[in-house]
């Protein structure tokens, strides 16, 4: 216990005082772009064919600009390519290209027509893996769709593209004996237009002259965190609370990393443990047998239903809110709807929380932001000018399952490989510009009519999902090919994407990892800061 | 010294475990000075008594980086592809692979016997401080947890907005909360129509049954939140929420007998003779003794299957419809203690225009009247859907055994907690 390096806490009380600390203001404006309609607004009788159509005739122009850049003066074997409106007018032997939406047809994919043949009716698809068959790749069949029709794909290309369902491409190439269409290159849309930092104007609070002489001239950090997963029993709150120690500044750590220059708390989904609604269904099944013979119970029965884990999270935040705003995304696993966009928890959950949430809305008013705002997953905002589209991990989980990989399952480290290929979707589905491709087709999704809200209008500047294995994070920018398929002189024609650069955060579960992340505001730097107990010898016996 | 009474008491004494927060928090002092006074009444009191403290502490700074860098970790790569093998095994699967571009800060809960292992898996210590004090060593750190949330309950009363700066809290100015609670929404006023004859009802009651049943439902919805949003001003819960089920079941098994009562309320002692066991029935036996031994097999048997009938009705809330389906064919036979309706409503008043009740065999039995939708068909052949208030009748359970005399019964209603105390006991028990 030698006091060297104490900092002033090894050692008897003194007189100090401690001047009180103010955290930085936090600029905040949430766009509102997967708030549902309310109530009766809200349909499910729609079908999803339109969802498909409004893609394509949103990001079918954007390829297309790509694609006449690459493949307009492009000839081959002295035959030019020629540019085919309609997937159905693609001409055998003839080198063209068009543009369309991919299908993808593969042996375990869920499939509702061959469901509902076979009378097997489930709630919820088991989660697997992957739907690709590794024993079986040819089984994988890759299409091009648009309102004429669909043809498929061949090509080795196809082999090391990764493409999901949903995603638009141009594709080049000359159709076979067969009426397959041989690839020879494709083309995705690419980052969408990224608006300028503060473009939606400077919210900062009204005394953000005194704010930003407090902050002589120390940036801001966001905080982001996923997966706390709590469960309600002792297990799980220890990390949770040196996080919140460390959030409301009772454990400062140093300059770099001072908590109050955290000026928001981004919670991307998955708050509470997987398990508990889990079991809970399990026991509710169980108990089905069971409650037949007992006697029956008013109000909620406490054996089916365990009100500890969203206590837990409630006073988690109750904790946390008078010092620090926090923004939190619903996820797979919370209490919110389970199709994306998934609506924010509602405030109901929150009886300690919710007092710091916006009052609700009256009428045609513009719905005051709250303090604490339980927002929809995938969620879109700004944030200290920054533009930041987030998800809590359902899209990058779906789209994996489209892609081959080794398929050994028992292996551990099989969960560390994928982390790469993990932050390669998130890039792709920058440069494919749709957050979530996969929905409607595997991911469970509202029925949009006239609009597809999965469509990246423009490109954020953070780019998270939460509930990822393990940290990572990089920089992707427009420039960059998407693969490198030998045809790197492209030409960049729209300016406005040039600059795009995309801080991509893979955010790691907190239960698992015990991370959080923060984001420098002005640099947009990454820094972790892991929390834990220190196995020490009790546990290593 | 107050601290070091509190600490002596508490550690080892009560042998409970304090931490600096916990401390900070009771004796209202800084989150920095109770490290402080923790670390010091550690240090004087394993002076005193080696070992008769133990201590946990929190480690900050930035730990050395784990061993052979998982990975390449250069993410900019565009050359990588993602069907790469798998990496090898090669360090501790519990380990993190981070970029190396990203700094990582570490907060480590150790304990006291840990605590040179732990610095030495850092590169620079940035904080040492003791977390918590307690009396023997810690099994499981976990178990800290517990003090975490006796401190979240006990700290409900304190304003966090006001106690921050005490804490050492970081404070916000911006912080936005809004106080009280929502008003209630204004009671629904009543509105007052008069009351039609039943008969027209009577006639039409082929048509008519559906009818209502589609249109009861909101009728009812109506009060129900009324109640509950005042239920929620005055934050009392347990009761008038139990009411809900009660409310719904109630109107709902009412009704379909509701023409045969409506009639002949004044000289409808035959069903009375039957009803009120049934009723008693509906509380729990061992209050009213009496009850049981009328028949005891036969409500043993019922009592089974109202329970079925009671579970369906709150799996499915919307279910009403069913319900009353069979409870249409069911006035014919002996009435079974399902269809006996709960106690009525908690005071929903504002929905209801008038209401009279009588005291009859040893129930408490009234009409009332409600605004009803009624399709009839008019004499030019179409269905006409008008509002109308309408008797309903409806009784309710008289904490009494049936064979008294009705005088003695409503002097005994009086003294009792009447009918809403019924309700607490009818749930409350179970």
């Amino acid at each position: 216990m030698t006091a060297t390096e104490d900092n002033g806490y090894l050692r008897p009380p003194s007189d100090e005082k401690y001047d009180a600390v103010y955290r930085q203001p936090s600029s905040y404006n949430p766009l509102h772009t997967f708030t549902l309609p309310m109530g009766s607004d809200r349909h499910y009788q729609q079908q999803y064919g339109d969802m498909y159509f409004l893609r394509l005739a949103k990001l079918k122009p954007a390829v297309e600009k790509i694609a006449t850049v690459a493949w307009g003066e492009l000839t081959i074997a002295g035959e030019s390519a020629r540019r085919v409106d309609r997937v159905l007018d693609v001409r055998q032997g003839e080198l063209c290209w068009m543009a369309g939406t991919v299908y993808m047809d593969m042996p375990l994919k869920p499939n509702i027509l061959e469901d509902l043949t076979k009378e097997t009716f489930t709630s919820a698809p088991p989660s697997r893996r992957t739907y690709t068959d590794p024993s079986n790749p040819s089984a994988t069949q890759i299409m091009v769709e648009d309102e004429s029709g669909r043809i498929r794909l061949t090509g080795n290309l196809l082999l090391s593209t990764q493409l999901a369902t949903g995603v638009i491409i141009a594709a080049l190439g000359t159709e076979t004996v067969d009426g397959e269409f041989e690839v020879i290159d494709i083309k995705v849309p690419d980052l969408a237009p990224q608006p300028e930092r503060w473009a939606r104007g400077r919210l900062l609070p009204a005394e953000s002259e005194e704010a930003a002489k407090e902050k002589s001239g120390k940036s801001g950090k966001i905080a982001f965190i996923s997966g706390l997963g709590i469960t309600g029993t002792s297990s799980d709150t220890l990390a949770l609370e040196l996080l919140s120690d460390y959030l409301l500044g009772y454990t400062g750590i140093d300059d770099s990393a001072d908590p109050s220059r955290i000026t928001r708390l981004i919670i991307a989904g998955n708050s509470l443990g997987a398990s508990v609604t889990a079991d809970a269904a399990a026991t509710a099944a169980d108990n089905a047998v069971k409650k037949k013979l007992a006697p029956k119970k008013y109000g909620y029965d406490a054996s089916a239903y365990n009100s500890s884990p969203i206590t837990q999270l409630d006073n988690f935040l109750a904790e946390l809110l008078p010092s620090i705003p926090v923004t939190l995304m619903a996820g797979e696993s919370d209490p919110a709807n389970f199709s994306l966009p998934q609506q924010g928890i509602h405030r109901a959950m929150f009886p300690r929380s919710r007092a710091y949430c916006a009052p609700p809305s009256t009428g045609d008013n513009k719905q005051e932001v709250g303090w604490f705002d339980s927002v929809s997953n995938p969620w879109e905002g700004d944030v200290e000018g920054w533009r930041l589209w987030g998800c809590s991990g359902q899209n990058v989980d779906d789209v994996l399952r489209y892609l081959d990989f080794p398929s050994d399952d028992v292996d551990p480290v099989v969960d560390r490989d994928d982390s790469e290929a993990r932050l390669r979707i998130m890039e792709a589905m920058l440069r494919w510009r749709c957050g979530v491709p996969t929905a409607p087709d595997t991911i469970w999704s509202y029925p949009f009519q006239t609009i597809d809200p999965f469509i990246l209008e423009s490109s954020p500047h953070i780019f998270f999902t939460g509930n990822q294995p393990v940290f990572k994070t990089t920089v992707i920018e427009a420039e960059a090919p998407f693969r490198l398929d030998g045809d790197m002189e492209m030409k960049e024609s729209d300016a406005d994407t040039l600059n795009a650069r995309v801080r991509i955060l893979s955010i790691p579960r907190f239960k698992d990892t015990g991370e959080l992340i923060l984001v420098d505001t002005e640099t947009l730097e990454v820094e972790v800061i892991r929390f834990g107990a220190f196995a020490g010898q009790e546990e290593k016996k | 010294m107050d601290s070091k009474l509190y600490l002596a008491e508490n550690v080892l004494n009560e042998r409970h475990t304090v931490t600096y927060r916990s401390l900070s928090r009771s004796l209202k002092v800084h989150a920095n000075r109770a490290k402080q006074i923790l670390y010091e009444f550690h240090r004087t009191e394993n002076a005193k008594r080696p070992q008769s403290v133990h201590a946990t502490y929190v480690i900050s700074g930035v730990q050395k980086p784990t061993p052979p860098p998982a990975t390449n970790g250069h993410t900019n790569d565009e050359d990588e592809v993602m069907q790469s093998s798998p990496y090898l095994p090669s360090s501790m699967p519990n380990q993190e692979a981070a970029s190396d571009v990203v700094s990582i800060a570490s907060i480590l809960l150790v304990r006291e016997e840990d605590l040179e292992d732990a610095k030495a898996t850092f590169e620079s210590v940035k904080t040492i401080h003791v977390y918590s004090v307690q009396a023997a060593p810690l099994q499981d750190l976990n178990t800290l947890t517990t003090v975490y949330r006796e401190l979240a309950l006990a700290s409900t009363q304190d304003d966090p907005l006001e106690c921050g700066s005490q804490w050492g809290m970081i404070q916000n100015r911006h912080v936005k909360r809004r106080s009280g609670t929502r008003a209630p929404p204004a009671a629904k006023t009543a509105t007052t129509a008069k009351p039609e004859s039943t008969v027209p009802a009577k006639r039409s009651l082929p048509t008519k049954e559906p009818a209502v049943r589609q249109e009861n439902k909101p009728d009812e919805s109506q009060p129900t939140s009324d109640s509950q949003s005042s239920v929620k001003s005055s934050s009392k819960s347990a009761a008038p929420k139990k009411g809900k089920s009660s409310l719904f079941s109630s109107f709902a098994k009412t009704k379909p007998p509701k023409p045969k009562q409506a009639d002949s309320q004044a000289t409808q002692s035959g069903a009375d003779d039957v009803m009120p066991d049934d009723a008693s029935e509906d509380d729990a036996e061992e209050l009213f003794p009496e009850s049981g031994d009328k028949a005891p097999s036969t409500n043993r048997e019922t009592k089974k299957e109202r329970e079925e009938k009671l579970k369906k009705m709150m799996e499915e809330e919307d279910a009403d419809d069913e319900e009353m389906a069979d409870a249409d064919e069911e006035p014919q036979r002996e009435p079974t203690p399902e269809e006996q309706p709960p106690p009525p409503p908690p005071p929903s008043k504002a929905a209801e225009l008038k209401e009279e009740v009588t005291v009859h065999g040893g129930r408490r039995r009234g009409r009332r009247q409600v605004i009803k939708k009624k399709t009839v068909k008019d004499e030019e052949g179409y269905l006409v859907t008008r509002e109308e208030a309408t008797w309903e009748s409806f009784s309710e359970d008289e904490p009494a055994p049936p064979k008294k005399k009705p005088a003695v019964n409503v002097a005994k209603a009086k003294g009792k907690p009447t009918g809403q105390g019924n309700i607490m006991s009818f749930f409350g028990k179970k």
